[in-house]
């Protein structure tokens, strides 16, 4: 075994457990320390988001990694956990196995959200943390590098993460964005601030959203609102003047009737003049009549209509997972060759200084044979020396390199060093 | 080379330009990676064969742009061609060559049905023609941009309307970027279009004073046309302007936008079949000494 983890997520490890098993970026630099002196020699990574904990390790011929059961237990020691409670929710892989799982997860096919874009820099910084916690060596280096090559080839080659899956960035980007050019010179207004208009905001004023105003029942609650949202409070007396001046809207109010009527709408649209009015209307229910959809210069949008456009995305992401699946299993095929073919490395090389060396002899005995050869004609034959040297190491490490794609190449190995009298 | 560019023919950078607007069509249909790269390349394609069959014209039948009706519509195609390709680059993800290609297309259509024939000069009326077809060529791009808009505008409201997301790499322009352009288009197109008017009048009073070319009556189904375009754009941005406030201004602007690219279309077809007096060189030659005067 060269390569091994242990780890659990969401789908596995109920969320109080998960709670306690999880990691901060300085509780896992201490981890990792204590994984040093634990199992010297051995490499190690520990992933921790807020859906998974991993911990990879690595390592070759006496500094194999450490059993599964090792690693469990070095787990729970580190968060003070008994083993016993997470021994049956956390599971482990070994070898290749490892790789096709670091790389699913670096490419978002494990995460809760199909092809979330966030778990590569969450991979990149685990891998920062292990490096300066001086746990990483030459295989989870290549190991980490070729997840990311794989999630950036998966993002590329298909539409995985492309389309957004959150309702609030959607109506930003697939709907203000097609009404509005810009928001930086656009007035915004937050009637009530639920968890989904706060979200809404964010995309907004990453948008370029500058001038809003919030809107409350009582002006305490909207002035302690609005200096938490760098906005300016207003309350519902005003809803008339606020809404025949502002461009967008986006309500979240809990109330159980309309707070927006069709009748209420009416003096605002004549006071707004034909300017367009986009109203995200994110509260369950309604905030605003479905009437008002209906009117001239009015894009409506309620959380329904986002949610289908959601749904949409998500059945399409899913549509990639295949295409995905056959790039992580190219990826992890190449790995693993190549994992194979750094143990042919030593054999390779000795039979290239046994060539070199028989050869350079040769060359010597002939040289003292023609004295008269000039330097130049030297100079050729040494050149075709070593190129009848390469041809004829040409075909054995072909063999050998295609040979490792199936598994270590044991076979090829013992025969080529029992065939040239190599020492292990 | 020179025998190269002399084989260049309409059908060369039509065909580029179709098999460009196929390209962008594809977009609704499937997804590719190298589409974008192969349109672009038969635009550019189509537009560098362009512009070496009218700098060919030019230098080989002294066929200048605007020196006759088959000159003037391949000019407009050239015009709107350029802008097509330059947007395609400025804004790869947005399919603007699926609604500018048509037009160049159908203005080289028009162009291959028009009269070859350059429109009867004098010295001294160079300058008033060249204002004259330069500003009626103005006010037509301005017209068809203004339309192309409106069209992108009507799309796109659709699909908001319908709450759809965009298809993607098919994301169109916002409604507000659309509806400025379309509106500005309108303005663009009835001053320009008012100036090419009065210029050609000017340019006619200079003939009719000078004796030097053949008059075109106010008769004549060109003024006529002419007239009736000025007029229907001037007044479509009178009534841009006063229901721009108004509940529904922008879809009632760019349906008057929509109107007058088929007044537009109308004239045009009017000027390919009908009988007209206008850039027809004159029964008589004018006298040496008078074209020297």
């Amino acid at each position: 075994m060269t390569l091994a983890f242990v780890g659990g997520t969401h789908r596995t490890v109920p969320l109080p457990l998960r709670e306690q098993l999880a990691f901060s970026a300085e509780q896992a630099a201490e981890a990792l320390a204590r994984f040093r002196d634990r199992f010297p020699g051995r490499e190690g990574v520990l992933l921790s988001t807020c859906n998974r904990v991993e911990l990879y390790a690595a390592g070759e011929s006496d500094s194999a990694p450490p059993p599964r059961e090792q690693l469990v237990l070095f787990l729970a020691e580190c968060r003070g956990i008994d083993a016993g409670l997470l021994a049956p929710v956390l599971s482990g892989e070994s070898d290749e196995a490892v790789v096709r799982h670091l790389f699913s997860v670096a490419a978002g096919l494990d995460s809760m959200v199909l092809g979330e874009p966030q778990i590569v820099a969450q991979v990149k910084q685990a891998w920062a943390i292990a490096q300066e916690s001086r746990t990483t060596g030459p295989l989870t280096s290549e190991m980490f590098q070729a997840a990311l090559r794989t999630a950036k080839r998966v993002a590329t080659e298909t539409a995985l993460g492309r389309e957004r899956l959150s309702i609030p960035s959607i109506a930003v980007t697939d709907f203000v964005s097609g009404v509005f050019e810009r928001l930086d010179d656009k007035k915004v207004l937050l009637i009530g601030a639920g968890k989904m208009a706060r979200e809404t905001l964010r995309y907004l004023r990453e948008a370029g959203a500058r001038d809003v105003t919030i809107v409350n029942r009582t002006i305490e609650r909207a002035q302690s609102l609005a200096a938490e949202l760098r906005a300016r409070p207003t309350t519902f007396d005003r809803l008339v003047t606020e809404l025949a001046a502002t461009d967008l809207v986006v309500s979240t109010t809990g109330a159980t009737e309309p707070v927006i009527t069709a009748d209420f709408y009416r003096p605002v649209e004549e006071a707004r003049g034909g300017r367009p009015l986009v109203i995200l209307d994110l509260a369950i229910p309604r905030d605003f009549d479905p009437a008002i959809g209906d009117r001239p210069d009015v894009w409506l949008y309620s959380i329904d209509d986002l949610g289908r456009t959601c749904e949409a995305n998500r059945k399409s992401r899913e549509k990639q997972m295949p295409a995905a699946v056959v790039i992580i299993e190219e990826e992890t095929r190449r790995f693993m060759g190549d994992l194979h073919h750094r143990w042919s490395g030593p054999v390779i090389e000795q039979l290239r200084a046994g060539w070199s060396e028989t050869g350079d002899t040769e060359l010597k005995r002939l040289f003292r044979r023609l004295p008269d050869l000039g330097e130049a004609a030297r100079a050729e034959i040494r050149q075709s020396f070593q190129r009848y040297a390469a041809k004829m190491l040409h075909l054995p490490l072909t063999s050998l390199r295609a040979e490792s794609h199936a598994g270590p190449p044991h076979g090829l190995l013992d025969a080529l060093k029992r065939l040239f009298d190599l020492k292990e | 080379m020179l025998d190269f560019v002399s084989r260049i023919s309409v059908v060369c950078f039509a065909a580029s330009y179709a098999v460009a607007l196929a390209c962008e069509a594809s977009r609704l249909l499937f997804r590719s990676g190298v589409r974008g790269a192969v349109m672009v390349g038969f635009a550019a394609a189509g537009l560098v064969a362009h512009t070496a069959f009218l700098l060919w014209r030019a230098a080989s039948e002294g066929a200048v742009p605007l020196s006759s009706p088959f000159d003037w519509y391949l000019l407009a195609a050239w015009v709107l061609a350029a802008g097509s390709l330059a947007l395609t680059l400025a804004t790869p993800r947005t399919p603007i060559g699926l609604f500018m290609l048509p037009v160049v297309l159908a203005l080289i259509g028009a162009a291959t049905l028009s009269s070859r024939e350059p429109f009867p000069q004098t010295p001294a009326t160079q300058v008033w023609g060249m204002i004259h077809g330069s500003l009626n060529l103005a006010a037509s791009l301005a017209v068809a941009a203004g339309a192309i808009a409106a069209v992108m505008w009507l799309f796109q409201a659709g699909r908001l309307a319908r709450k759809q997301a965009p298809k993607r790499g098919f994301r169109m322009p916002s409604l507000e970027r659309l509806f400025e352009t379309t509106r500005h288009a309108m303005t663009v197109a009835a001053w320009t279009a008012a100036a090419g008017f009065t210029s050609g009048i000017i340019l006619n009073a200079v003939n009719k004073q000078r004796g030097l070319l053949e008059t075109v009556p106010w008769t004549d189904p060109v003024v006529l046309r002419m007239g009736m375009l000025v007029s229907w754009l001037i007044v479509a941005a009178v009534i841009a302007r006063v229901v721009k406030q108004r509940p529904g201004g922008a879809r009632t602007i760019v349906w008057l936008s929509l109107v007058s690219f088929a007044v537009l279309t109308g004239s045009i077809l009017w000027g390919l079949f009908g009988d007209t007096r206008h850039g027809v060189p004159p029964v008589s030659p004018p006298a040496i000494n008078e074209v020297a005067a």
